[in-house]
């Protein structure tokens, strides 16, 4: 924005300046926007469908109808979704930006270079139900904007709003604090798109080895054996190293060995991998070694001669290596097994009281045992894959247009190696896992995220959380539920969301 | 075995460019320069050298240096495999072609700016796969990250320690002693900069548990040997440092740098095959070395060999170390020209040229009194070793 920057005094004051308009419109309150359209169910069952939302509170007229609610209910997620300026291409209808305080902040931001958007924080609070036939109006106050800070993603500012949404009656059915950063592309500390990992090193192989890569392929670890005297061997060679037979085979090796030995590479670093590196020398109890990363572990906890499994890692579409990890402990396993035995173990009855609720996830039963949620409860691992279907399918069902949600080319111009996921997807998204778990019965409070590493299309968000605290209010019982969704370029989201747990009507 | 050819030949010149991270000049030079030197330190003509035996890794070939050199004609040339671990095998070789009346003079050399040019200690990295066998064994390893020689040295270094109890303090007496060496060493890169054990252990992590002073330096440098028959050697300028034995070793599933599948990754068979034929074919034991060159590449491995060599039983070279035994006036001084650690990594080869000097009596580090020194070869690869000794 600035070219001269021969007198650095001058530049500072037009900072200044530059921040003192932006600034201006802080405490601003802008018009009243009033959604186009009543709440409605068809937009409800697109926003579902595109969640995979299956409350059939939301859908599902015969169920809702007989629930408290009497009747179908929006989504609390969708609560900005309403609002939402949808889609005018030469349309009469023109929002009038003037009036929103934020939008004049952008348009500024946008003249200085400033371009590039990410949201970065939402908090929503959901304060009334919604329902089919309401007509949601929100108005919006400029909150913050911040002076110019550097960032991971570029150079820019940090807006701030709260959006207070309210019915026809004037009623206040909830609000959403939400701070975006308006930057500068191609001013990231880092490259926003991170120099694409080289893919490991390909076993170099030939006809006399391929059997034992293909079979990795398949997650089968397999050794040479003789047919002759039985011996295994490994590397593989074109004779028995025993006996010298000619008549070589393949057993599976149960994937099972000890750590015979160790090293944790630091440098020099390939870009291929991570560091530190963990290499181990695996023993089979088949008595063979090989060679192997060692995962799942953090260095000072490597012991010799420890216990081992297989651990397959699918390195591209084409190539999977085997890898080794510890064997988890007896109370873990027992854990994790613990729907195929059960006889005569002391640990089950334990296992009963503490671990039901991920039990009966397990076995899809759809009644979560609400009553006997303890904190520390882990929520059942959700893995989302993010594909562009996914991507720009929820961004329509939350009437968001913006280009970056749907136009690769758009969104590189803005600073980002590829379209990305919205914030009310995310919100969406995480909303659904927590229905998923907690069944339709629950109320939400409120959900507060952050938002880090984009979802791009091609990659994949676990989605995992936990009870952190269980409160009586009143005759309702809370839930703080607090949550993450890791992508593989890192944290996408975290949060807290906060819900009630059904009333205990009496037993 | 070969037992008639010991004490038959001698190592009769030596010669070497200095050390450095940057020669600016290019390995050819260096060799040329090595081996003119160790022709002038004999007072022997190129035109008499009809031999010249070098060793893999090497990238200036010998009718190069021979034609550089003006040599008329070799009748006797070859390349031993396997980098480092071959160094005493160019002695043995040289040796026993002269032995066998194939040669007369032979000049083994190490030249190579493996500093300043492409870094030897960088691995395998872009060694991108092939269908050969050799390149097939580095499938093994590299897919995980196992890509340099300190991290293919550190997987038997930390089963080591396991198993004998020897600690990064006792790897790090290794080096402190070998800078100790180079700091009065005019020749040593590191000459006047020694270490402490707490400099040692503060050292950054190259592969754990290896720190980066576990490690030899890269260099650039050039060094040559020139070998010939006793009988000659006897009329030259310098007193014969006679090949009382020269030996080669691989054995028990050997693999190259990576022999991790063999019953004890502990030990180095191919190094105690070597021990046996040395003192098979002098008679010599442990008590008769007064000074030793032990390959120094990585610090882990040199303790395992001076068991093998039985300085020490096996395990128990933390105690050896522990005691000072390899120090000045210990029983058993030990890379006296400060080692590849501290002097230079020209793959053994300078290790050499410090026993011929320890003979000779002219080592910077001169150690009383020496009738035998031992020299060893590189280590976790199929490895030499050689026995000099005075002449009486």
């Amino acid at each position: 924005m600035n070219q001269d920057l021969s007198k650095t005094d001058e530049t500072v004051s037009e900072q200044d300046d530059f921040l003192n308009l932006l600034t201006s419109q802080v405490g601003s309150t802008g018009k009243i926007e009033v959604a186009r359209d009543n709440v409605s169910e068809p937009v409800i069952r697109s926003w579902c469908d595109a969640m995979s939302e299956n409350n059939p509170l939301y859908t599902n007229p015969d169920i809702a109808n007989n629930s408290k609610h009497n009747g179908i209910i929006a989504p609390p997620a969708m609560l900005q979704v309403w609002t939402m300026s949808g889609l005018h291409l030469g349309s009469q209808f023109q929002r009038n930006t003037e009036d929103s305080p934020s939008a004049g902040v952008y348009e500024l931001l946008d003249k200085a270079g400033f371009t590039g958007v990410v949201a970065t924080n939402a908090t929503y609070r959901y304060d009334e139900t919604i329902k089919p036939g309401d007509l949601i109006s929100g108005s919006q106050k400029l909150l913050d904007v911040s002076e110019q800070k550097a960032t991971a993603i570029g150079v820019g500012h940090f807006v701030t709003t709260e959006t207070i949404y309210s019915d026809a009656s004037g009623k206040q059915v909830g609000s959403m604090e939400f701070r975006v950063l308006k930057f500068q592309p191609g001013t990231g500390k880092q490259n926003q798109q991170p120099p694409k990992k080289p893919p490991r090193p390909k076993p170099a192989s030939n006809s006399s080895t391929d059997w034992f890569w293909d079979a990795c392929n398949n997650k089968e670890l397999r050794i040479q054996s003789c047919d002759d005297c039985a011996s295994l061997q490994h590397p593989p060679a074109v004779r028995c190293l025993s006996c010298g037979s000619i008549s070589l085979n393949t057993v599976i090796a149960t994937g099972k060995g000890t750590l015979h030995s160790w090293a944790i590479a630091h440098y020099p670093q390939v870009p291929a991998f991570d560091y530190p590196l963990i290499v181990g020398l695996v023993e089979l109890e088949e008595g063979v070694r090989l060679v192997s990363n060692i995962t799942d572990i953090e260095p000072e906890d490597l012991k010799i001669d420890m216990p081992l499994e297989v651990n397959w890692l699918d390195v591209d579409n084409e190539f999977t290596l085997h890898q080794f990890k510890p064997i988890q402990s007896v109370k873990q396993k027992s854990k994790s097994e613990s729907d195929g035995e059960g006889e005569n173990n002391s640990q089950i009855s334990d296992l009963d009281q503490n671990d039901s609720d991920t039990q009966i996830t397990k076995k899809q039963d759809p009644k979560l045992d609400l009553k006997n949620v303890q904190i520390g409860d882990e929520l059942p691992i959700s893995l989302v894959p993010i594909t562009t279907l996914l991507i720009v399918s929820t961004a329509l069902a939350t009437r968001d247009y913006q280009d970056v949600h749907h136009d690769p080319k758009a969104a590189q111009s803005k600073g980002m190696p590829d379209i990305f996921m919205n914030i009310l997807t995310s919100a969406g998204i995480v909303s659904r896992w927590i229905n998923d778990w907690a069944g339709p019965e629950i109320d939400w409070n409120s959900i507060d995220l952050r938002l880090g590493a984009p979802n791009h299309p091609g990659d994949t968000m676990t989605l995992s959380g936990s009870v952190t605290e269980k409160n009586q209010n009143g005759n309702r019982v809370s839930l703080n539920i607090a949550f993450v969704g890791k992508n593989s370029r890192g944290m996408h989201v975290s949060g807290t969301a906060e819900i009630l747990l059904p009333e205990i009507t009496g037993d | 075995m070969n037992s008639n050819f010991s004490s038959k030949t001698a190592i009769v010149g030596i010669g070497a460019t200095e050390f450095s991270k940057d020669s600016g000049r290019t390995p050819m030079e260096l060799a040329v320069e090595a081996c003119e030197a160790a022709l002038v330190d004999a007072g022997v003509d190129a035109s008499d050298v009809n031999g010249i035996v070098t060793f893999s890794s090497e990238q200036n070939f010998e009718i190069e240096v021979a034609r550089n050199l003006r040599i008329p004609a070799l009748s006797h040339f070859s390349m031993i495999p396997h980098g480092g671990g071959a160094a005493c095998g160019t002695i043995g070789q040289a040796g026993s072609a002269i032995f066998s009346g194939s040669a007369d003079y032979v000049l083994c050399y190490r030249a190579f700016n493996e500093r300043s040019w492409h870094r030897f200690g960088s691995g395998v990295q872009d060694r991108h796969g092939g269908a050969e066998a050799f390149d097939v064994t580095f499938g093994w390893t590299s897919p995980f990250g196992l890509l340099t020689p300190a991290s293919w040295v550190a997987m038997f270094a930390t089963r080591y320690m396991h198993l004998s109890g020897a600690t990064s303090e006792d790897f790090g007496r290794v080096a402190v002693t070998d800078r100790k060496f180079a700091a009065t060493n005019p020749a040593a890169f590191f000459y006047e900069r020694p270490i402490t054990l707490e400099d040692h252990q503060e050292s950054r992590w190259i592969v754990e548990p290896l720190h980066l002073l576990d490690c030899c330096q890269e260099s650039d440098g050039g060094q040559a040997i020139l070998v010939t028959s006793l009988e000659r050697a006897r009329d030259l300028r310098n007193p014969p440092a006679i090949i009382s034995s020269a030996a080669q070793g691989s054995t028990d599933d050997q693999q190259a740098m990576r022999s991790y599948y063999r019953d004890d990754i502990t030990r180095i068979p191919e190094m105690k095959f070597c021990a046996d034929q040395l003192w098979k074919n002098t008679g010599l034991g442990p008590s008769d070395i007064q000074v030793a060159n032990i390959y120094d590449h990585f610090t882990p491995l040199f303790l395992p060999q001076l068991e093998e060599f039985g300085f020490c039983e096996k395990g128990e070279a933390k105690e050896f170390l522990r005691d000072g035994n390899i120090e000045m006036g210990g029983s058993l001084p030990t890379n006296t020209n400060g080692g590849q650690l501290g002097e230079a990594y020209i793959h053994g080869m300078n290790g050499i040229a410090e026993a011929v000097r320890q003979i000779r009596g002219t080592s910077v580090n001169q150690v009383e009194n020496v009738e035998n020194a031992l020299v060893t070869a590189g280590t976790s690869v199929p490895t030499s070793a050689l026995i000099l000794s005075q002449d009486y």
